[in-house]
């Protein structure tokens, strides 16, 4: 019954209110190979892609998480119902994840199939990299009821890291282009951080 | 609508905008990016050069004599490898020739260097022959190959990146006496065509590349001279202002624009507003010069600041008093406008995240495929200019910086009549935009 309930959740939030962000991700994946190199790069050179222009999919994918409710009525609607709307995002953050590591995972294949030195390290970096985008767009969109906020936090992030480059510390985005890979863990932990920061605010402000 | 109702319109725009977090993210983001690139960077006057000095730094010039050895050995190498580095969007891309592609590089080569087709292939052979007997590293050189790559100092570096055996010793060549330079230039742009544009041998990169020249005092000299005297002091740092907070004028402007948009609908003030009296141009004018006029004052703040300090590192300097209004005027005030002026209309045609998804893409573009000093088309979306200096690179460009800004000025207006109109339309209860997934989006 529990798992019936959880399909149909899936399946509804997944054709009114997933498609385009998808599409729009699927945009950028196409997009990623006409703007960069992908065949026979050592490890640095295929960071690039990865790191710099395939993350952009993890801010488009969790940002609007929260978008439906941005609409008073359907926010109404949503309040009136027994099944907890919090748990409802957290099944829409859940399948986000797995399309993203879907899409960075098939990326990351097809480079190695373009016979780029790639390996899990870079599915790993090019993941938690999106990840870390995408909470910061989740937090903004979380925090402030707007999405559009939620994009421009994502953006400012993201513009920061080509100008501040590695004074960022362990959370510059691009450390795998620069040769040293480190942060990454910091960023996950950084990322689930403020994903749980969220769902609490939430939690507290709307029960 | 009378001009007092426009105005009082105006004012509450005005305030609705200034009151945003959108506008607050924006402010801080010009603030951070003026006070890291630009307050942070600028740390005392430019020292006069002295004569006598060892280095004065280099000047990308064009010397033939240096040019051409250089860029023939470079293609030569990439010719072996089979493997050409470009920028087409200011990204590494690795290019790979057909065999026919191949072929007509191998007759530019050929020109350059005198090798005959012959002796050019046997020499690839050779490489080949070498590197399979060689047992460990064994490259191969041919088409369909991934394994090979050849660094520029002609290194064998293997998928990995490691560096391996050196690949070979270049044969010796001389350029033919019958080859002049513009032939030369002719051939490398021939190459540049065959490997798809924007590679090394280009005629925006060729120069740069491959005939960097130590600068003489005299150069050095004239460069300080036009950076003190023509420019007034403060015209190159102005530019320099302007070079950095325009990478951010040209993206965040769209979250201002989509998030006023969107408010009405978010407050369910929608129905309320369309019912008024006042005009859907009142309105949307009302709503597009509130946002610019709000967006622009971070900058006028920030480019104040910065006359104040570049002004105390010269003391007695005789200065072009109004260099960081008259550039910020001309140079920012186009962009803000044009941004803010998509923002708006795709909002109201489709939904805010196209909005933000197609500036994004033209902002992603215009960054990172112009040269960083002296980027500027006719129709770039950001001016590059980082450096104080290359007055005169941009002076030859100032025709188009002008043509560009007037062009996104007359079509920021254009946009935002086009607005009104859909907004208009929309006041009637008539559907337009552009429909997504059955219904209009309201992102």
């Amino acid at each position: 019954m529990e798992s019936e309930f959880l399909a149909k959740i899936v399946k509804i939030n997944l054709r009114h209110n997933f498609l385009q962000h998808l599409l729009a991700a699927i945009g950028i994946v196409i997009l990623t190979p006409v703007i960069f190199e992908t065949s026979s790069l050592d490890g640095k050179l295929a960071a690039q892609p990865l790191e710099m222009f395939l993350c952009l999919s993890g801010a488009i994918l969790f940002t609007p998480i929260f978008l439906p409710e941005q609409d008073e009525n359907i926010r109404d609607l949503i309040r009136s119902k027994r099944t907890n709307y919090l748990a409802v995002c957290a099944v829409r953050f859940a399948y986000s994840a797995v399309v993203l590591a879907a899409i960075i995972g098939g990326f990351t294949f097809f480079m190695r199939a373009c016979e780029s030195a790639v390996g899990w390290q870079h599915f790993f970096g090019a993941f938690v990299t999106a990840l870390f985008l995408g909470a910061l767009g989740f937090l903004g969109a979380g925090i402030s009821g707007n999405v559009t906020v939620g994009y421009m936090v994502a953006m400012i992030y993201y513009i920061a890291n080509f100008t501040l480059k590695d004074k960022l510390g362990n959370f510059y985005l691009f450390s795998m282009s620069s040769g040293s890979g480190d942060g990454k863990l910091f960023l996950l932990a950084a990322a689930l951080l403020l994903v749980a920061a969220v769902f609490e605010w939430k939690r507290v402000r709307e029960g | 609508m009378k001009g007092r109702n426009f105005f009082a319109l105006y004012g509450r725009e005005c305030r609705k905008v200034f009151c945003s977090l959108t506008f607050l993210l924006y402010a801080a983001a010009v603030f951070a990016m003026f006070y890291t690139q630009f307050y942070s960077g600028v740390n005392g006057p430019e020292v006069e050069p002295k004569q006598g000095e060892s280095y004065y730094g280099t000047v990308a010039r064009e010397v033939p004599e240096v040019l051409m050895p250089r860029a023939t050995e470079s293609l030569l190498i990439e010719y072996l490898a089979n493997s050409y580095v470009a920028y087409p969007i200011g990204f590494y891309k690795e290019i790979r020739l057909t065999e026919t592609k191949r072929g007509e590089m191998a007759d530019i080569i050929c020109e350059l260097t005198g090798f005959t087709r012959e002796e050019l292939d046997r020499f690839v052979r050779g490489i080949k022959g070498n590197h399979e007997k060689s047992g460990k590293n064994s490259f191969e050189i041919g088409e369909g190959n991934g394994d090979l790559q050849i660094d520029g100092n002609g290194f064998v570096v293997d998928g990995g990146g490691n560096l391996g055996e050196e690949a070979f010793s270049l044969p010796e060549y001389s350029f033919s006496e019958s080859l002049t330079y513009e032939r030369f230039r002719k051939l490398m742009r021939a190459a540049d065509k065959l490997i798809g544009g924007k590679s090394k041998y280009s005629d925006t990169y060729i120069i740069y590349n491959f005939s960097q020249v130590p600068k003489t005092y005299e150069e050095a000299m004239e460069e300080y001279r036009l950076l003190i005297k023509e420019d007034g002091v403060t015209g190159g740092y102005a530019r320099l202002y302007c070079d950095y907070v325009g990478i951010i004028l040209g993206i965040l402007p769209v979250f201002a624009a989509v998030s006023l948009m969107q408010l009405d609908r978010r407050a369910r003030m929608e129905q309320l507003i369309y019912s008024r009296r006042a005009s859907s141009a009142g309105i949307v004018f009302a709503r597009y010069a509130a946002l610019v006029s709000v967006m622009i004052l971070p900058v006028i703040i920030t480019a104040g600041i910065a006359q104040a300090k570049v002004m105390g590192y010269y003391p007695g300097v005789d200065m072009d008093l109004f260099a960081f209004a008259r550039e910020t005027f001309i140079w920012l005030l186009p962009q803000i406008m044009l941004v803010a002026a998509i923002g708006m209309v795709v909002t109201e045609l489709a939904s805010g995240l196209i909005a933000i998804l197609l500036q994004g893409a033209w902002w992603f573009g215009s960054l990172f495929s112009g040269s960083i000093s002296g980027g500027i088309g006719k129709f770039s979306l950001m001016l590059r200019h980082n450096s104080l200096y290359k007055r005169d690179i941009l002076m030859e460009q100032y025709g188009d910086l002008l043509f560009n800004r007037a062009f996104f000025t007359v079509l920021a207006i254009l946009l935002v009549m086009f607005t009104a109109v859909i907004y208009e339309e929309k006041r009637r209860g008539r559907g337009i935009g552009i429909r997504v997934f059955g219904k209009n989006c309201k992102n």
